[in-house]
């Protein structure tokens, strides 16, 4: 009978997962002002351009107070049933991994295929980054902590949650005491928002972008009208209009070239009712304009939340 | 015989008048609740997870008061949240439907109820002492009391949302 009922539970799981939606991930970065104001900004030489960019790896490694407000607020969220992605371990998870693909070869001692945009793709990536900043006012022996939480989706680079104030002064607590007190103090305001995006999401679904592209050696492009007798760009943002919740987007740009499609709103689950996401979402265009009109395309994934899918060749 | 019946008398229906006034009293200091007749104020972050506020309520009595501000400072955390005040930060309630109260009325008079569950969340600081500046006298029998509670939001929260009442941040993953 044991044996039977674990047989059901395992042949049951596939279903089990029906219904729920994906999961957003979330990881705290110091924001690039806080790496200013701090000495962790490292100055990268990009094509003759001289560029900063934060230095991560240097600051979890040297800061102590920034390792204490992110485990702050690792653990606040970890309460709330929202375990974070932690920065430091992921940066070293691609460290470690980029040590490894560079050493792996098969017996004939081929390598791992990467190409430039793989490479410039291996980035520490979350659904919604938040994006720390504080600063800390002493004026003699008081101090005051200022502290500002960002949450930025990833897929619109929208701000959808954010808390910030200033704490009491304070002459006798200590710096570590004052910061882990802005977290407690603003996590809860940070949560209700964020909250409030979540609640959106389920109702109008989740907002992503869409590029449609066309590869220059392609006979067509987005006004012919060899398909259907209907112009390609109409097709495509008729499509878009079927597929999306409440109907929901909003066609930013389209040229004879490439058509831009913004606060797209994808559903989170496929007809089957499985969680679906925007690379899933997209896939399904592809799919549609290779078995109506044969015309073969590319999908790429731009971040977590844009699709981009090049018309002409795979 | 005659007046030993008569002093019985008297005596239960002054019971019974000390009865019904005590429970008019309670009553009123509920309706109090319910009607939002209570002002919050934040004033310290405190501990992890709870908030420290003061809950200016009305009553007939000192001990009335403070009994009923345990009840609206629980109220207030779940229906009203609290404004910022000074430096100290603000917060949200935790109710983010305005109507549910009246959705959940059933499960918020019986954890409402005098003794109830809502007392769980809520503890006096400073042993329930009132600052002389925060007991002012209304009327004849009628006084404002200033009662500084800590709310464990937390657990609060945790409660309501494993009771369904309200949504949790993982509800729908």
């Amino acid at each position: 009978m044991t044996k039977l009922h674990c047989l059901a539970i395992i042949l049951m799981m596939p279903f089990l997962s029906i219904g729920q939606a994906k999961k957003p991930t979330l990881m705290v970065v110091p924001s690039d002002l806080w790496c200013k104001e701090y000495g962790y900004l490292t100055e990268f030489n990009n094509q003759g351009t001289k560029v900063l960019i934060p230095d991560y790896k240097k600051a979890l490694q040297e800061d102590a107070n920034l390792i204490l407000v992110i485990s702050k607020i690792n653990e606040l969220m970890a309460d709330r049933g929202f375990p974070l992605k932690n920065l430091e371990s992921i940066l070293k998870s691609l460290e470690n991994q980029s040590a490894e693909d560079a050493l792996l070869m098969n017996n004939e001692g081929a390598e791992i295929n990467e190409n430039p945009i793989d490479k410039l793709k291996k980035v520490a990536k979350a659904d919604i980054i938040i994006q720390m900043t504080y600063t800390i006012q002493s004026i003699g022996p008081k101090n005051t902590v200022t502290f500002n939480l960002q949450g930025i989706d990833s897929y619109t680079n929208k701000q959808i949650a954010g808390s910030s104030g200033t704490g009491a002064p304070s002459f006798t607590a200590e710096i570590p005491v004052l910061l882990a007190e802005a977290v407690v103090a603003n996590i809860d305001l940070y949560n209700v928002q964020l909250q409030n995006h979540f609640d959106d999401m389920f109702e109008n679904g989740r907002e992503v972008i869409l590029r449609v592209l066309t590869w220059n050696n392609w006979e067509h492009n987005l006004e012919s009208e060899d398909f259907g007798g209907d112009m390609l760009s109409n097709i495509i943002e008729n499509w878009v209009h079927e597929n999306t919740v409440k109907n929901r987007f909003s066609t930013l740009d389209a040229t004879e070239n490439m058509m831009v499609f913004e606060q797209v709103r994808i559903p989170l689950f496929n007809e089957k009712g499985q969680a679906t996401d925007t690379r899933r979402w997209a896939f399904n265009l592809k799919k549609y304009l290779m078995d109506k009109f044969q015309i073969e395309s590319k999908l790429m994934m731009k971040g977590l939340g844009q699709a981009q899918l090049i018309l002409g060749d795979k | 015989m005659k007046t030993s019946i008569t002093n019985i008398h008297v005596f239960l229906l002054l019971i019974l008048g000390f009865n019904i006034s005590y429970g008019q009293g309670k009553r009123n200091n509920d309706a109090n609740t319910h009607a939002w007749k209570y002002e919050i104020e934040g004033i310290g972050t405190g501990v992890q997870g709870s908030y420290q506020v003061k809950i200016w309520s009305i009553g007939s009595s000192q001990e009335a008061v403070i009994e009923q501000a345990k009840k609206n400072a629980v109220h207030a955390i779940i229906f009203k949240g609290f404004p910022d005040n000074n430096r100290v930060k603000g917060q949200k309630p935790l109710a983010t439907n305005p109507n549910l109260e009246q959705e959940q009325l059933a499960f918020f008079d019986e954890f409402f109820l005098n003794g109830g569950k809502y007392l769980k969340f809520v503890s006096l600081l400073a042993n329930g002492s009132i600052l002389p500046e925060d007991r002012i006298k209304l009327g004849k029998s009628e006084y404002k009391i200033g009662v500084i509670v800590s709310v464990n939001s937390a657990e609060l929260r945790r409660d309501l949302e494993n009771a369904g009442i309200i949504k949790g941040l993982t509800t729908g993953f």
